[in-house]
């Protein structure tokens, strides 16, 4: 009997892995011992940072979004459907369309989604460019103002630990912001306020997630004049009056509310009764180091579903996919997995619009702020339009 | 008059002294100069619009050695689980839809270098 893996969710972390997982087993597929398969709600694949530039008008956005068959090695095959059941019982999935997909090795990598119903007004009175809808939106207001305030908010899932996605954006959209108002001529008369939560992961009444690059930042936004706030957890928006309140009691006017809104995972993981996380944000026990759903053998995860630490980035998942691989190898070829994830995150920021920042950090060592530079933001750009493809290809 | 003025010394400051010391004394550090002056010229002068060509070239290429690649190993899975096809079998492989789209594709690519021939 052929062994099954079964692949859920056609973004970065499921792509990488249908591919990496095809290169590493081929001499199993060419014996005709196991088969891979990939089911994903979309058709096409989105590479989601593309939608910051897109916020400041640097791209148009389709640049960013291509066919996921064509990103698939052919020994992976690829179903449109929509996962809504999991069963980890009798080990099948369940899709929109009826049909049932068994499995041997399940991988689930439905990555989040934004949830800004769960502040009040949020939705109606804030902005974000996690989506490429909301960056056109966006991109459109940035292009009309002309003065007034943008406030920067940064919410954190209410499970303790866990980073809201992409930990660095809103420190990369807010240097982008101040360029892109440089460079139209209106900086002088746009104040940007950047404000963070009282409790964010490691950090309390800090500017970031992790206590270094927090303690340099308010230098670095006093030396490009953005006013900074700590201790802002926003609780509430007036869309009307165009005003932000936190749990702390505090408000602030805006003409724009940029913001990192709620996060929670999927619906199908959040119904499937997997998750402990708080207030049904649904995000997925997962041991850190053989990155398995934990209680469950023949089930892992990686990406931003998962409920470790680590930032919910592709500069985390291109060191994930690795582990989850060589694990599934082992377990098929040894019976147990050999892998552990360390926690390795890496990858470039965008400091601004033409200023790339390397960064690295695991489970034991924070990231160590470093200079910026003009040939960072080239790898980056590199990055954003080429060797991303070829990553999710499994090609790097 | 020269003014002497004495330095506390870190180890890591010493440990780049002697390296430096080290170059200048086999005369390697003017090279170096000249290799570091050369990469510095080249990003100066590199503008974002001349990276974003080069890496759409480098993208084109990838994808095309993807493609390539996809089809050479599933042409040989192929090729090693069936008989070399008779006449007739050709024809038969003739009517599957991927082989048409395929062949149909190659036969555009061979027109796309004839234009430019
Ligand atoms: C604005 C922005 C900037 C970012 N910047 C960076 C950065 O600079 N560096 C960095 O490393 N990372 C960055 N990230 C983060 C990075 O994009 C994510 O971490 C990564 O995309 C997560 O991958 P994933 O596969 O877990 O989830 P996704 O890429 O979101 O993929 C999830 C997939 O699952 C599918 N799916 C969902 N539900 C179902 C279902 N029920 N059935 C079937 N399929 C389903 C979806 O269609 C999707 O294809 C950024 C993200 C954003 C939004």
């Amino acid at each position: 009997m052929k062994k099954k893996i079964l692949i859920v969710g056609g973004g970065t972390a499921g792509t990488m892995t249908a591919n990496n997982l095809a290169n590493k087993l081929m001499p199993e597929i060419d014996r005709g011992e196991i088969e891979i398969t990939m089911i994903s709600d979309s058709k096409v694949h989105v590479y989601r940072p593309g939608a910051m530039y897109v916020a400041f008008h640097k791209a148009a956005g389709h640049e960013f979004i291509r066919d996921q068959r064509s990103l698939l090695m052919l020994e992976v095959d690829f179903i449109v459907d929509k996962a809504v059941e999991i069963n980890t019982k009798a080990n099948y999935i369940k899709g929109a369309s009826g049909d049932r997909y068994e499995y041997d090795f399940l991988v689930l990598a439905t990555g989040c989604q934004v949830a800004a119903d769960r502040i009040p007004g949020l939705q109606e009175g804030g902005d974000w460019f996690y989506s490429y809808e909301g960056a056109k939106k966006l991109a459109k207001k940035f292009e009309k103002l002309k003065s007034g305030r943008v406030l920067v908010t940064v919410n954190f899932p209410k499970t303790p630990n866990i980073p809201h996605q992409c930990g660095i954006a809103p420190v990369e959209t807010t240097m982008m912001l101040h360029d892109y108002l440089t460079e139209k001529g209106v900086r002088d008369d746009v104040e940007i306020v950047y404000s963070y939560p009282t409790k964010s992961q490691a950090v309390e009444n800090g500017l970031f997630l992790q206590a270094p690059t927090s303690e340099v930042l308010p230098a670095i936004f006093d030396s490009i004049g953005v006013k900074h706030k700590t201790s802002f957890t926003l609780s509430k928006v007036d869309p009307d009056k165009k005003i932000a309140y936190s749990e702390e009691g505090e408000k602030m006017e805006f003409d724009i509310l940029m913001s990192t809104p709620p996060f929670i995972a999927s619906d199908v993981v959040r119904k499937s009764g997997l998750s402990t996380a708080l207030e049904d944000e649904g995000w997925l026990p997962t041991d850190k180091k053989t990155l398995k759903v934990k209680g469950l053998s023949n089930v892992y995860t990686l990406g931003d579903t998962v409920d470790l630490s680590v930032s919910k980035a592709g500069g985390t998942i291109h060191n994930q996919t690795d582990v989850v691989v060589d694990n599934i190898a082992a377990e098929l070829r040894f019976g147990y997995p050999t892998e552990s994830y360390d926690g390795k995150v890496i990858a470039i920021a965008q400091m601004g619009l033409s200023c790339g920042m390397p960064l690295w950090y695991d489970y034991e060592e924070d990231v160590q702020p470093t200079p910026c530079s003009k040939l960072g933001s080239f790898v980056r750009l590199g990055f954003n339009k080429s060797l991303y493809w070829a990553a999710a290809r499994g090609m790097l | 008059m020269s003014e002497e003025i004495k330095v506390k010394k870190t180890a890591a400051m010493q440990e780049v002294e002697d390296k430096m010391t080290m170059l200048v004394q086999t005369g390697r550090l003017d090279n170096l100069i000249d290799v570091l002056a050369v990469v510095s010229d080249q990003i100066e002068m590199t503008t974002t619009p001349i990276v974003e060509k080069m890496v759409h070239s480098i993208d084109n290429i990838a994808s095309a050695g993807f493609v390539t690649e996809n089809a050479v190993r599933y042409a040989k899975r192929e090729s090693a689980k069936n008989e070399v096809p008779s006449l007739f079998g050709m024809l038969k492989l003739l009517k599957d839809e991927e082989t048409r789209k395929g062949l149909a594709f190659m036969l555009h690519l061979t027109k796309g270098i004839g234009k430019q021939m």
